[in-house]
């Protein structure tokens, strides 16, 4: 006689491979690009928890997912609960959603951009008034040669 | 008695020369808080229920250093723990904001 070895679901204890790589296929994904990092962690009931960590230098904790029993929890950094559900691709996507969507580039872009400006202004604008102070000086005098 | 158990409790203060990083301090600020729910005989859970949290999860998140105590629990959070509300938030601060800490309270605290 042959037992079908079913694969027992895991529910308490650390992620399972199958679990972590669900979590890291949406979540930890977008890492990277967008300057954040994923760590993992246990209550002190043993439960396995999943948290997305914002860009430096806060890197405080923007999404957290937990196991708790057989259901999969879903919390932002304040502890808001932001959905529950027995299915974690479910609760990943639900994740990827409530995750803040502007990019790391896109912000590094606006603050250079920003700079730029703040540069522009600082420097340049004085010598264009000075500029135009003393075009506004010479004018007369230009007229007067025409 | 009870002052002198608060003045203790407070005692924990990170190092000064280290410069440690947001990270480690929001972790050794977790780990204090760890010790004062420990002092005072509660489970994580007991702690959420207190609270009127749902699930424990968001306490261990605190605990493990990933995220701050919130402003609007901050007290619910230090009465549950037996801890003076004024005396916690200025402590959390040291962790969670030392400058501002630093700057707010800079020469008594030395």
């Amino acid at each position: 006689m042959s037992v079908v070895a079913f694969e027992r679901k895991q529910d308490n204890g650390e992620w399972t491979e199958k679990e972590l790589n669900t979590l890291v296929a949406v979540l930890g994904a977008m890492a990277p690009r967008t300057g954040r990092a994923w760590e993992t962690g246990m209550t002190e009931q043993g439960d396995a928890q999943f948290y997305l960590m914002g860009p430096l230098p806060e890197q405080s904790c923007e999404i957290c997912v937990s196991r708790i029993g057989k259901r999969y929890i879903l919390e932002d950094g304040s502890g808001r609960l932001l959905f529950e559900h027995r299915n974690l691709e479910l609760v990943a996507l639900h994740a990827k959603a409530a995750v803040p969507s502007t990019s790391w580039l896109m912000v590094r872009a606006i603050t250079l951009w920003c700079a730029v400006r703040n540069t522009i202004n600082e420097k340049f604008e004085p010598l264009l008034v000075e500029g135009e102070e003393l075009f506004v000086q010479f004018v007369p005098q230009l007229a007067a040669f025409a | 008695m009870k002052r002198q158990k608060q003045q203790d409790v407070f005692a924990d203060r990170p190092a000064a020369n280290a410069a440690p990083d947001v990270k480690q301090l929001r972790k050794l600020a977790g780990d204090w808080l760890k010790l004062r729910r420990a002092e005072v005989e509660l489970s994580q859970a007991d702690l959420a229920a207190r609270l009127g949290l749902k699930y424990y999860t968001f306490i261990s998140q605190v605990e493990n250093g990933f995220s701050r105590v919130p402003t609007e629990i901050m007290g619910a959070w230090s009465r549950e723990l037996g801890l003076e509300p004024a005396a916690f938030a200025r402590h959390l601060l040291m962790y969670y904001e030392p400058e501002m800490h630093r700057l707010l309270f800079g020469a008594e605290s030395k």
